[in-house]
C-alpha cells in the first residue's frame, strides 16, 4: 500500500457523516463476527455423519483415544462420534454380540488377535492406505512391524490401521537382586536355566509359604497365559499349528517349551503358581507389591508403578531386560497390539470419516507417547526419535522386544486355544499332571475347534 | 360389537361367558408377556440347538450335530458331572442346615433373633463382593486354612486344587443361600400348631420323636418348595465359579451355565452354545418333576 493510496480514503473519511462511518463500522463488525460462524455454516453444509467407535478401557490409552477423537469432531463439526468403551477383555465379545444383533460400531478398536475371526467372516472393510496418508500398500506395511502386519494385512490389502503394538519384557527388581548380591545390570537371566536359577536365588520362603517368589508367571487369564507361552513355544522350535491346521502344541518342540514354563516352579522352587494377589486389571501386582522379584509384561507405565508402589517409582529401583532364550542373547517374546478398524457393513460415508478419524489420530505421535508412555505406537516412523521418547528410561529394550517379538497364533479358534491352554497349564501346574497328557489334551481340544469352525 | 355384553336379544351371551371374557382379557397381557418374551426364546433357543450360527452369519440348519459334538466332548462331559454333582451337594446342603437353623431359631436358643438377623446379611451382600470376599478368605494362606493352624494344617489350596475347589464353591452357595430358605422353614415351623406338640409330650415323644413325626411330615410341602427351588437355583449356577475360580483348575469347577456363555459369547457357537442350554433345561425338568412324584408318593403314604 503506497502513501498515496491510503491517503486517499483518508482525505475521502472527512466528507462523511457520522451515520456513515457508524453504518460502515458496523458491517465491518458484522463481517469480522459472521466470518467464522460462515466457515462453521459452510463445514456444516457437509452431509452430517454420526459414527459410532468402541475401544477398550486402560487408564492411559483410553483417555488419550477420547481426546483425539474429541478433537476430530472439534475439526469436522458434521462429524459426531458416539464414543464408547469397555472394559478389556469384554470388547471382542461386545463387538461379537454387536454384529449379531445388528449394533456393531462403525469402527472400533480390535485386538489383533481377534483380526482373524473379524476377517474370515468378512466384517472389516479394507481401509484405503493412500487415503491414511501413505503412497502404496508397501510403505504402509513397511512403516510397521512385521508381527503387526502379519495380523492386519490380508492378501494385499490392509484392515487394520496400528495404534499400540508392544512386546513383553522382564521387568526385574533391582533392589531385590542388589539383596541377593546379583548386579541387574550385569546379571539379569539370558537362558532359561539362568532365570531359574536366579529366581531361585531371589526366592524367600518361610516353611511352605512364600514371602517372595524369586519369578510369577501369570495364571490369572488365558489371555496372559497365551502372552507369556507363546514366545517359549517359538522358541524351542514349536508352532502352534501345522500347515494342515492341525494344532501340534504336543509335538516335542511343545514338550520342551511347557517343561520349561514348568521347571521355575517345579525344578527350581522359585515361585508358587497358587499363590497370587494378581487381577485382570493389575496383572502384574505381585511385582508391583514386591512379592514376586521378575515378571513377563508388556511397558508398565510410570502411573501404575507410582499408584500401588510410589517408592518403587521415585527409587527407580526396577528395569526391563529381554526375555530369555533357548540360547544365550537369542531371547526374545510375544508381541500384540491394537488396530483401528472399520465395519464392513457401516455405509460408504462413514468407513471414508472414520478413516479420515484414524488418519488424524495418529498424526500426532509425540502426544500419544507423552499421555501413554511407555506404551510404544506401532508406527515406526513419526515418534522414535523426538527427545521426549529418547530420555524416557529403558525405552531402548521396549523397542527392541516390540521389534523382535513373534505374533500370536493368527488362528479363527484363537479363544478356544488359549482356554485350552490356560486350563491344560493349569492342570500341570497345580494339580501335577503329566505334561505330554495334557498337551495331548489341549491338542485334541483344539482340533475339535477347529473342525466345528465353519467359515462364512 | 352392540348387544355382546348386553342381556336379552338374538346374540346375548351367558353370563359366565361374560366372566369368562372378562378373565382373559385380563390375562391376555400377562400371557401375551410371556410368550413373547419367556416361551418365544425358549423355543427359538430349542430351534437353535439344530442349527450352527455364529451370531454373524445366518443360522444354517444342521440337524442333531450340536448334540452329536456335545456327546464326543469331554470337557461338556466334565461340566456335566460338576453341575450334577453341585446340585446333589448345595441343594442337599441347603436344604439341611437351613432347617437346622430354622429349627434351632425356634427353639429359641439364646441369640436367636440376632443370629437370624446376622445370617439373613449374607443375602443382602451383592454376590460379586461374596465372591471377592471369599476368594480371600480362601487364599492357600487365607483365614480359613489359618482356622486350621491349630490342627497342623499351614496350607490349603482350597481354590486352586481340582479335588477342593468345586466343594468349597458349594461350601460358599450354602453359606450364602441357606439363611435365605432357612426364613422359609421357619415360616414353615411357625405354622405348624402347637397343639401337636403338646399331644406329643403328654404321650411321652420326646424330642426326636416330635420332630420325625409332627415336624417333617407337616413341613413335607415346605421342604419339598425349598428343595426344587434351591436346585433350579444351583442348575443355574454361574457368577460363583466364573468369579472365584473361572471354571479351573483346568474343568474341576466348569459348570453348564459357564460352558454355555464361553461357547456363545467367546467362541461364537450360539447354536452348540443352545445345545448346552437343552440339556440343562432337561436336566432341570426332570429333577423337578423326580421331586413332584417323590412328595407326591410321600404325601399319598400319610394320607393312606
Amino acid at each position: 500500500m503506497t502513501d498515496d493510496k491510503s491517503s486517499k480514503p483518508e482525505s475521502k473519511t472527512g466528507n462523511f457523516s457520522r451515520r456513515d462511518v457508524l453504518s460502515i463500522t458496523a458491517a465491518g463488525a458484522l463481517a469480522a463476527a459472521t466470518a467464522p460462524i460462515s466457515r462453521i455454516a459452510s463445514a456444516q453444509a457437509k452431509k452430517p455423519i454420526n459414527i459410532s467407535f468402541w475401544t477398550f478401557e486402560n487408564p492411559q490409552q483410553r483417555p488419550w483415544v477420547h481426546k483425539r477423537v474429541n478433537m476430530f469432531m472439534e475439526k469436522n463439526p458434521n462429524v459426531k462420534v458416539d464414543f464408547q468403551y469397555f472394559a478389556f477383555g469384554d470388547l471382542g465379545k461386545k463387538v461379537s454380540v454387536g454384529f449379531a444383533t445388528g449394533t456393531a460400531p462403525d469402527g472400533f478398536v480390535s485386538q489383533d488377535w481377534f483380526m482373524p475371526t473379524w476377517q474370515a467372516k468378512g466384517l472389516l472393510a479394507p481401509l484405503d492406505v493412500q487415503r491414511l496418508g501413505y503412497s502404496s500398500l508397501k510403505t504402509f506395511t513397511d512403516d510397521f512391524a512385521p508381527a503387526f502386519v502379519a495380523g492386519a494385512v490380508q492378501k494385499g490389502k490392509a484392515y487394520g490401521y496400528p495404534l499400540w503394538f508392544y512386546g513383553y519384557v522382564n521387568y526385574l527388581n533391582t533392589k531385590q537382586f542388589k539383596e541377593v548380591g546379583l548386579d541387574a545390570a550385569k546379571d539379569w537371566p539370558k537362558t532359561w536355566d539362568q532365570l531359574g536359577e536366579v529366581a531361585k536365588r531371589l526366592t524367600i520362603k518361610e516353611g511352605n509359604k512364600f514371602t517372595r517368589q524369586g519369578f510369577k508367571f501369570a495364571m490369572h487369564t488365558a489371555a496372559w497365559t497365551m502372552f507369556q507361552f507363546n514366545a517359549i513355544l517359538h522358541q524351542c522350535g514349536g508352532a502352534w499349528f501345522d500347515k494342515a491346521g492341525k494344532c501340534t502344541i504336543n509335538n516335542a518342540a511343545g514338550l520342551k517349551a511347557m517343561t520349561i514354563r514348568a521347571s521355575i516352579a517345579k525344578q527350581y522352587g522359585a515361585e508358587d503358581p497358587a499363590d497370587s494377589i494378581a487381577t485382570g486389571p493389575l496383572p502384574q501386582m505381585d511385582w508391583l507389591k514386591e512379592r514376586a522379584s521378575m515378571f513377563f509384561c508388556h511397558p508398565i507405565p510410570p502411573a501404575a508403578i507410582e499408584s500401588q508402589n510410589p517408592k518403587m517409582l521415585s527409587e527407580g529401583y526396577f528395569r526391563p531386560v529381554q526375555y530369555p532364550g533357548v540360547q544365550a542373547g537369542k531371547g526374545y517374546t510375544t508381541t500384540y497390539g491394537f488396530n483401528l478398524v472399520v465395519n464392513a457393513r457401516a455405509a460408504k460415508e462413514k468407513q471414508e470419516a472414520l478413516q479420515d478419524m484414524y488418519k488424524f489420530m495418529m498424526s500426532d505421535l509425540g502426544d500419544a507417547w507423552k499421555d501413554t508412555a511407555p506404551f510404544p505406537p506401532a508406527r515406526k516412523s513419526g515418534w522414535a526419535d523426538k527427545p521426549e521418547v529418547k530420555k524416557f528410561p529403558y525405552v531402548d529394550e521396549i523397542i527392541i522386544a516390540r521389534d523382535r517379538g513373534v505374533a500370536l497364533p493368527q488362528t479363527v479358534v484363537y479363544n478356544e486355544l488359549g482356554d485350552a491352554v490356560h486350563k491344560g497349564i493349569q492342570q500341570i501346574m497345580l494339580n501335577n499332571a503329566d505334561i505330554q497328557k495334557t498337551l495331548n489334551e489341549i491338542a485334541a481340544e483344539v482340533d475339535r475347534a477347529t473342525a466345528a469352525f465353519k467359515p462364512t | 360389537m352392540p348387544g355382546l355384553f348386553t342381556l336379552g336379544g338374538p346374540r346375548r351371551i351367558r353370563f359366565h361367558q361374560r366372566v369368562q371374557l372378562w378373565g382373559i382379557g385380563f390375562v391376555l397381557p400377562t400371557i401375551l408377556f410371556f410368550a413373547v418374551f419367556k416361551f418365544g426364546p425358549m423355543l427359538w433357543a430349542v430351534g437353535l440347538s439344530f442349527m450352527s450360527y455364529d451370531m454373524m452369519s445366518a443360522p444354517t440348519f444342521i440337524g442333531l450335530d450340536n448334540y452329536r459334538n456335545l456327546v464326543a466332548d469331554p470337557v461338556f462331559r466334565a461340566s456335566l458331572f460338576n453341575t450334577l454333582v453341585y446340585i446333589g451337594g448345595s441343594t442337599s446342603l441347603i436344604t439341611l442346615v437351613g432347617l437346622g437353623l430354622a429349627v434351632a431359631i425356634k427353639t429359641r436358643v439364646p441369640g436367636a433373633r440376632y443370629y437370624m438377623v446376622g445370617m439373613f446379611l449374607t443375602n443382602l451382600i451383592p454376590i460379586i463382593v461374596v465372591c471377592l470376599i471369599w476368594r480371600f478368605l480362601l487364599h492357600p494362606h487365607g483365614l480359613m486354612t489359618q482356622l486350621l493352624h491349630p490342627f497342623g494344617i499351614q496350607r490349603v489350596d482350597w481354590l486352586t486344587n481340582s479335588s477342593l475347589a468345586l466343594p468349597a464353591i458349594i461350601f460358599v452357595t450354602v453359606w450364602r443361600f441357606a439363611p435365605y430358605f432357612m426364613v422359609v422353614f421357619l415360616a414353615g415351623l411357625l405354622a405348624i400348631p402347637e397343639d401337636y406338640y403338646e399331644a406329643a409330650r403328654l404321650d411321652g415323644a420326646n424330642a426326636v420323636s416330635r420332630f420325625w413325626h409332627i415336624t417333617l411330615p407337616l413341613l413335607a410341602p415346605t421342604i419339598f418348595f425349598v428343595v426344587v427351588v434351591s436346585a433350579l437355583l444351583s442348575a443355574r449356577i454361574f457368577l460363583m465359579p466364573y468369579f472365584m475360580t473361572g471354571g479351573g483348575p483346568g474343568n474341576a469347577t466348569r459348570v453348564l451355565s459357564m460352558l454355555i456363555f464361553e461357547t456363545g459369547f467367546s467362541y461364537l457357537k450360539m447354536g452348540q452354545a443352545a445345545a448346552i442350554s437343552v440339556v440343562l433345561f432337561a436336566i432341570m425338568l426332570v429333577f423337578t418333576f423326580a421331586q413332584m412324584r417323590l412328595f407326591e408318593r410321600g404325601e399319598l403314604k400319610s394320607v393312606g
